[in-house]
């Protein structure tokens, strides 16, 4: 008489396990047996997605950086940038390496390589802007300036406490927060140039990126949800407490961060509207009620209505490549398809 | 005075220019800090209003905020239209023969006719785009010197050339949206410091470096008078191919790209967007995989290429050999010239190709059929390119003598060439014939209310051969040559998914191709028989005209032969509620007596560009394609990201503004060859897909495309859906 053999899933671990039993056996991961159909959408949309920076004509938007701006709007775009490399270097060396550990099922572990390999793409593609625009004493200004940066060393520092914690659900908190809440502040600038016809060809990169980060924070916060469901209430209710305590904690930091830079150029209301308004869609991910009313998060509509991660922007081929093309799916021609 | 110019961003490709000052904005830059009222207002229409529907009324209200913040501060008065015109040629901002050409008492009329039109701009983006990239303005680029009524005026005076009659009816024509050049025409007929009325340049280059050479710096002369170039690769020996006997040594065609490429990058360099250029190679040229993996994502640096855009030629052939399954062979060009003693690209590949292909002194080398199908397809996911001519479907449909082998940067401009000669010293030893060609589009829901629909044809006839008989480009002589001998100009469309709206007609429904085809069917008799009237009033026909098919009449045979009327009663009503005669056979053979005896006096009349631009100055949806959503986000260089709602869209009408991505490919394809019948040169045709498609998808278009006699295929454009939970509330776009 036969038996029939226990599920692979049960006898055996993914590598990540290893860690906590030398001894299990392991198995490789199999895109055959999707537990989570999520995890398959999430992964043939990033790889779909998938882009370099080489791919924007960045040099188209030289004359606007030389003529058009003035050096004060100059710095504070190489700044705002070198703000938005910093957060991505977390991410891409940190913060979701440090997911794939606490990953619910295999495919899940293989999304967060892929988004931990954009993010590093992201933060490689600022760099693309600086090499292409500035010289290379104003990059060097502008990194060391985020080195001497208290704020923004605070903001990370803030997050990567958490990232190195015992929790999983309070990394994906800080990750979705910081996806949502520090990111969005720095796409305010370049969204606002594009809509003024400055750089817009940094704005399609920057869209490019948008794109990317809207998939991420939403599958962050989804994946934060399943794993929310399996608490207690008490457990629930400490996590809710914890993420309003974080939120609190980064909003400051946030505010103190973005006050610095767009203040001296009259943007600071605005961006804090924004601000508020990508911390509550931070906890729309995250599937908690929202902290800021609706007057507070009144977002300029030229930066809401340039926000919609779906590439159905109309760009014009002879200024730029746009946002909207992606690696298309191959499918051989069947003989009937000839039928002529 | 400098006299460089500057590349303006048009969308439809008719690259033009700018005089000096105008990429700078009127006024002093607000600080990134200043919050534009208009632009928040006009953004407003990307978001439904609390009962879910689109606020047209915030568009408005961002025009009248526009005007009132920004245009009427910084635009100059004068106390006098004369002190006005005076010190504009004066301060050498107008050319003065135009407007002397007059007598200043009609000029005056022409102003007060003009300005009695009470010209509203419907759209924030058509008043934002006029201001922006068309207006005069001071050279410091400060103040705006015209308005609106101004352009147009300045315009029909130079096109007019002292036809008072011709000047009055672009004046009628041009303010009630009936006719409106090409963005080169319109940006820059009688400015002093301008570029040229010419929209688009086409340039064979041969299989030798002085040609090549040749080709690069008329790249350069045309961009920097603000043309967009599209030249010919085919002829150009493979890489690998002998030089001087010796093998191995030729490096191909991509290289080539890449030296044009940064040309276009460089003539345009002061301006907001590089220089715009194509380069087209036939299918069966063996770097054609090369050339096609330079649109790669994963491309090398050294061999990828961003901004040149691309077009393939296709013969017949190539789709046969894909439908049995087969290989198909990619021959040598430097081995075919030396064989036939013309160069590849004047070859008929279909008719040569077992004979080439039986031929051991012909070096060839071979590929799956459909597997080049395939990557093109894969290649236009990945970039929207490259472009393809069915180039037999082409030679078939031309009626002047000998062979099309390339089209132009927005694939609608079809025309024969003949090769140049140089010496080596790159002087002309002989001067070919190399293509340019102007370009106007009526708008057909404005021409549908014409008076007189067979006159406002006839207008813009007379306008565009007005831009080609003033026109001459002597930086390139074998452009110069081929316009004096040929006169060719292209009459476009636009706003005819606009108008079947309007008129509750869906787009690609059977009324919709039955209305397509008998208004295309209407103009080319008037476009025809205008030419006929001025070869007639001239004593001259174009060069080559006795070896054409208008002279052997066989042209006319399709409309003598058979009955051409509306397949539906809307249709037919259409036409008879608007008082238009539909031309009858007898109407044709009447023409076809005219035209043996008297010659038509433009090689080529017809050529339907995509019209981005202009047709949102004119308020009309671009070309004969469906609009690309509700709500458009158009993004370009020197605007940014603007809003713009479909003309004619109301909150009741909505169902007949489905988008292109809704309406597929099938019925897009099916009004283009229900137009394309009557269309002697080609029509841009975009096509559009959503990201779900496969190649296999892409593919079955272009068979089906091929097989409906669609001449050349534009842009692929893709939309992505936002994954469903990352959309952003409210927000029109991720819920149309």
């Amino acid at each position: 008489m036969t038996t029939t053999p226990a599920p692979l899933t049960e006898v055996s671990v993914t590598p990540p396990s290893y860690r906590h039993d030398p001894l299990a056996r392991l198995r490789p991961v199999n895109w055959n047996r999707v537990t989570d159909e999520k995890d398959l959408e999430v992964w043939n949309r990033l790889t779909a997605n998938f882009w370099l920076p080489e791919k924007v004509p960045l040099s188209n938007d030289v004359s606007a950086w030389q003529q058009r701006l003035s050096p004060e709007e100059r710095t504070l775009t190489m700044r705002v940038f070198t703000g938005l490399t910093m957060l991505d270097t977390v991410q891409a060396t940190v913060g979701e390496i440090v997911q794939i550990q606490d990953a619910r099922t295999e495919h899940e572990e293989a999304v967060y390589t892929n988004i931990a390999f954009m993010q590093a793409v992201h933060a490689r593609s600022y760099s693309s802007v600086f090499s292409t625009l500035a010289t290379t004493p104003e990059i060097d200004a502008a990194y060391r300036w985020a080195v001497d940066n208290d704020v923004l060393q605070q903001r990370c520092k803030t997050v990567l406490a958490h990232y190195y914690g015992d929790d999983p659900l309070k990394r994906k908190v800080a990750s979705t927060l910081l996806s949502s809440l520090l990111l969005y502040a720095g796409f305010y600038l370049p969204l606002h140039f594009s809509t003024h016809a400055l750089l817009t060809n940094t704005a399609d990169m920057i869209r490019l990126i948008l794109r990317d980060k809207a998939v991420h924070g939403y599958y962050s916060g989804y994946k934060y949800q399943r794993g929310l469901e399996k608490l207690t209430k008490a457990g629930q209710d400490e996590m809710r407490e914890f993420t309003d305590a974080l939120l609190d904690e980064l909003y400051e930091l946030e505010l103190q961060y973005s006050g610095e830079l767009y203040e001296p150029l009259g943007l600071m209301d605005d961006v804090a509207v924004f601000v508020r308004y990508n911390a509550n869609k931070a906890l729309m991910n995250l599937g908690h009620p929202t902290r800021f009313g609706a007057t507070e998060t009144e977002v300029n509509p030229e930066i809401l209505a340039a926000l919609s991660p779906g590439a159905d922007e109309n760009h014009d081929f002879f200024s730029g490549s746009g946002s909207s093309y992606v690696m298309g799916k191959a499918e051989d021609t069947a003989d009937d398809d000839w039928d002529f | 005075m400098d006299t460089t110019v500057i590349g303006d961003g048009t969308a439809g490709g008719m690259s033009a220019v700018a005089a000096p000052a105008a990429t700078a904005q009127a006024g002093p830059r607000e600080s990134v800090g200043a919050r534009k009222d208009y632009h928040a207002l006009n953004a407003m229409l990307n978001m439904y209003d609390c009962d879910g529907r689109i606020q047209f009324g915030k568009d408005r209200e961002a025009v009248r905020q526009y005007f009132l913040q920004h245009v009427n501060p910084n635009t100059v008065v004068f106390p006098t239209l004369k002190e006005k015109i005076d010190h504009l040629i004066e301060n050498d901002y107008y050319e003065e023969a135009p407007i002397r050409h007059y007598a200043w008492p009609f000029v005056e009329d022409l102003y007060r006719r003009a300005y009695a039109y009470k010209h509203r701009f419907r759209t924030f983006l058509g008043a934002f785009k006029y201001y922006t990239s068309y207006t005069l303005k001071t050279f410091d680029g400060s103040r705006y010197l015209e308005r609106y009524e101004d352009r147009v005026v300045a315009t029909a005076l130079y096109l007019g050339a002292g036809d008072e009659a011709l000047a009055a009816r672009l004046v009628d024509d041009m303010m009630t949206g009936r006719f409106q050049p090409a963005t080169p025409t319109f940006l820059n007929a009688g400015k002093a410091q301008r570029g040229e009325l010419v929209s688009c340049f086409l340039l064979r280059v041969e299989d030798n470096m002085e040609s090549i050479g040749r080709g690069i710096n008329s790249a350069l002369q045309l961009s920097k008078r603000g043309g967009g170039v599209a030249l010919l690769l085919t002829n150009l020996r493979e890489r690998g191919a002998p030089i001087k006997k010796i093998e191995n040594q030729a490096s191909g065609v991509v290289p080539v790209m890449k030296l044009l490429e940064d040309s276009f990058s460089y003539a345009n360099q002061l301006g907001a967007r590089q220089g715009a250029g194509a380069v087209y190679l036939h299918a069966h040229h063996p770097d054609i995989m090369r050339f096609l993996d330079t649109k790669r994502e994963n491309a090398d640096e050294k061999i990828r290429i961003k901004t040149l855009s691309l077009g393939v030629v296709v013969p017949d052939i190539t789709f046969e050999l894909a439908k049995r399954n087969e290989d198909m062979h990619l021959f040598s060009p430097y081995d075919v010239e030396r064989e036939y003693g013309k160069p590849l690209a004047d070859l008929s590949v279909s008719e040569h190709y077992d004979d080439m292909v039986a031929n051991p002194r012909i070096r060839k080398t071979a590929l799956s059929a459909r597997e080049f199908f395939k990557t093109v397809a894969e290649l236009q996911f990945e970039s929207g390119y490259p472009y393809l001519l069915f180039e037999d479907t082409v030679n078939r449909a031309n009626p002047v003598p000998g062979w099309i082998n390339m089209s132009n940067l927005c694939s609608e401009i079809l025309q024969v060439n003949t090769p140049s000669t140089y010496d080596a010293a790159l002087g002309y030893e002989t001067v070919g014939r190399d293509v340019s060609c102007n370009l106007g589009s009526l708008n057909i829901a404005a021409a549908m209310a014409s008076p007189d629909l067979g006159a406002t044809v006839e207008t813009a006839v007379r306008a565009l051969t007005s831009v080609s008989d003033q026109s001459d480009i002597g930086a390139v002589p074998s452009v110069a040559r081929g316009n004096d001998l040929s006169h060719a100009i292209g009459l476009g469309q636009m706003n005819l998914h606009g108008y079947l709206a309007s008129q509750r007609i869906h787009y690609g429904s059977e009324e919709g191709v039955d209305f397509t085809d008998m208004y295309f069917y209407t103009v080319a008799y008037h476009a025809l028989r205008a030419s006929n009237r001025i070869a007639t009033e001239r004593g001259t026909a174009f060069d080559g005209f006795a070896g054409s098919a208008y002279a052997d009449g066989s042209y006319f045979d399709k409309y003598t032969d058979r009955t051409w009327e509306p397949a539906t009663a809307r249709v037919r009503d259409l036409f008879a509620e608007a008082g238009i005669h539909l031309p009858t056979r007898d109407d044709w053979r009447e023409l076809k007596r005219s035209v043996q005896a008297h010659g038509i006096y433009n090689q080529y009349l017809q050529a339907v560009p995509p019209t981005g631009s202009i047709s949102y100055i004119n308020d009309a949806t671009a070309s004969i394609h469906p609009v690309a959503a509700k709500v458009e986000i158009r993004k370009e260089g020197k605007l940014g990201r603007v809003y713009y709602p479909a003309p004619h869209l109301d909150d009741d009408n909505a169902e007949y503004f489905q988008d292109a991505y809704e309406i597929g490919a099938e019925k897009i394809i099916d009004t283009y060859a229900a137009a394309t019948q009557h269309v002697d040169q080609g029509l841009s045709c975009t096509l559009f897909f959503r990201d779900t498609a496969t190649t296999r998808d892409l593919n079955r278009a272009q068979i089906h495309a091929w097989r409906k006699g669609i001449k050349t295929l534009y842009y692929i454009r893709l939309r992505q859906e936002a994954l469903e939970g990352t959309e952003i509330e409210n927000c029109l776009s991720c819920t149309l």
